[in-house]
């Protein structure tokens, strides 16, 4: 029973330390941003900033249109957001609800296309989007994670351990398939709608690759692309690249720290049978 | 209504509750895999005269040393990178599990996680403050304790794992909580049937939570398979490439043979290469790892 105790204190110790771990580089980053430049470069370093300065924050923000940056990431995200959920509803909703022939089989292109990566698709995107006119708009970045499969895939999981006996007596009402989906379904797969919602806007928020292509103004740039160019700027200029990596991160420090249960848990889902 | 009449009907509608999506995948998902097939057989000149080249562009890459530089990096990266995303995550998720509803549980599920929450960008960033050659964190802590450690950004041998180590700090936290689900979904009669035969908390972890947690190891392989081949952006931010080209992988190499040598063709054909890899790799998990059942 010692023995018991002794190893279940050691794990403990163990997981704490990895906490540390795993918290301090968030904790640098944010120490790092609001120090005056020498304290970034004492020696010995000093976890708390001595003379703690905005100078940084100021210098990201006014230099740069970084605000632009956080509402071109809101436009795009939400975007994504709305309309992959919008068109992933009735989808699932043929999926899960309704008989026909060749459902399985469709289902199965749609559900091995979640193995294709947007990356392996740059440069074919690229050619579509330039035929299009579209490279350097917000549609250019959202309308390709709008066909993004994981909404159907999670929403007729959950759609399909809805009873069916709510439909029937639906029917017997008279409602008609719409009908069922909006007020029977929909209302009931609340859960499974906030995690693909919470899914798409994190995914969407933090897309890089194709983004850094479709995007070529600074007035355009996403966070993640701009934070990019502050790099290119300054390259080593840590105050400068600190403060703005702070604030991109701030956002999400925020919206976990009051949602964290909710937030985790639209994430398991995303992978949950 | 005639009976034909309401079959058409009936699959009028079920058209309509797939179009949206359909159209969406149709024109940005499956057409470009196809396109990207197209292209990747034509020579593009900038000025936008294409020409048919066929196999060329394969027969470049298979020809460019650069090329098999990036896969290897490519390759040496997913080695590393995978079993410790999925092995860390896994740790974290039996810890979370054995402790589950306690204080401790809830604030190391939040600082855990946390990380997968930020860009690529903020990662990058951060991870190269931390292993700056002369004032990162991380080298000075390491000095300090009397250690002599590479100046891993700077040392060929040490870019990648450096950047796989940053990649499982932001990386492992989301596969604790799909590893932390798929125990919770095992069946608590299963433990309590296993204590009442006097099973040790090693031999209940070996016998029932691990084959229980195949499907969901499975999946976490197959995600993290991808998110390694694709990796790009720590890779940019981290040493672009380098030192030399110690850490040029595939999408970086198709980056740039795109975007800065504007050899599209060439690029697009290292698209099809990453396209086939990730496939090959998903059908062999199907087969051999029996992960048909857990999707």
């Amino acid at each position: 029973m010692r023995a018991d105790r002794l190893l279940a204190g050691v794990v403990l110790a163990v997981m704490a330390g990895l906490l540390a771990l795993w918290i301090a580089p968030i904790a640098w980053m944010f120490a790092t941003g609001v120090k005056p430049a020498p304290e970034i470069f004492a020696l010995p370093p000093r976890w708390i900033p001595q003379q703690p300065t905005l100078h940084h924050v100021q210098v990201v923000l006014t230099r740069w249109p970084f605000l632009r940056w956080m509402l071109n990431s809101l436009v795009v995200a939400t975007a994504t957001t709305v309309l992959s959920t919008l068109v992933a509803i009735p989808a699932a909703f043929a999926f899960a609800r309704l008989q026909w022939r060749g459902r399985d089989a469709l289902f199965l292109a749609f559900l091995s296309s979640m193995l294709i990566p947007l990356e392996v698709n740059v440069i074919p995107l690229y050619f579509l989007m330039n035929r299009l006119h579209l490279l350097n708009t917000y549609p250019a970045v959202f309308l390709p994670m709008i066909g993004m499969p994981i909404g159907i895939f999670l929403l007729r999981q959950f759609f399909l351990n809805i009873p069916t006996e709510l439909d029937d007596a639906a029917r017997v009402d008279g409602a008609g398939n719409v009908r069922i989906l909006l007020h029977v379904i929909v209302p009931l797969a609340r859960p499974a709608l906030a995690a693909l919602v919470i899914y798409m806007f994190t995914f969407a928020w933090n897309e890089f690759f194709w983004s850094m292509i479709a995007l070529s103004s600074p007035q355009m740039f996403t966070l993640p692309i701009g934070l990019r160019a502050l790099q290119g700027a300054y390259d080593i200029d840590y105050g400068i690249l600190m403060a703005g990596a702070a604030l991109a991160a701030l956002p999400a420090l925020v919206l976990f720290l009051f949602l964290q249960r909710s937030i985790i848990r639209g994430i398991a889902m995303t992978a949950h049978r | 209504m005639t009976p034909r009449r309401r079959r058409l009907l009936r699959a009028g509608e079920i058209a309509l509750f797939l179009a949206p999506f359909g159209a969406f995948w149709v024109l940005f998902r499956l057409g470009p895999v196809l396109y990207g097939v197209v292209i990747s057989l034509y020579r593009w000149d900038p000025l936008g005269e294409a020409q048919f080249a066929g196999a060329r562009n394969y027969l470049a890459l298979a020809r460019d040393p650069r090329f098999w530089n990036a896969l290897g990096n490519t390759l040496e990266f997913a080695a590393l990178a995978i079993p410790l995303i999925v092995g860390v995550g896994l740790l974290l998720a039996l810890f979370l599990f054995t402790h589950r509803g306690t204080r401790v549980a809830h604030w190391m599920e939040a600082g855990f996680f946390f990380p997968y929450l930020l860009t690529v960008s903020v990662v990058g960033l951060v991870w190269r403050w931390l292993l700056d050659p002369d004032f990162g964190i991380v080298l000075l802590v390491l000095r300090g304790w009397g250690l002599r450690p590479p100046v891993f950004l700077n040392e060929p041998r040490w870019a990648i794992p450096a950047i796989a180590l940053a990649t499982t700090w932001w990386l492992a936290g989301y596969r604790m909580v799909l590893f932390r689900a798929a125990l919770e979904d095992i069946p608590e009669e299963l433990y309590e049937a296993a204590r009442i035969d006097g099973a040790s908390g090693a031999r209940i972890f070996v016998a029932i939570m691990l084959p229980l947690l195949k499907p969901a190891v499975l999946f976490a392989l197959v995600l993290t398979t991808i998110s390694g081949f694709i990796v790009f952006g720590q890779v940019l931010i981290m040493t672009a490439g380098g030192p030399g080209r110690a850490s040029e992988v595939l999408a970086l190499y198709l980056y740039r043979f795109g975007f800065e040598y504007l050899e599209m063709g060439q690029a697009a054909a290292v698209g099809v290469v990453l396209f086939a890899i990730i496939l090959g790799l998903t059908l062999l998990a199907f087969r051999w790892l029996g992960l048909g059942t857990a999707l």
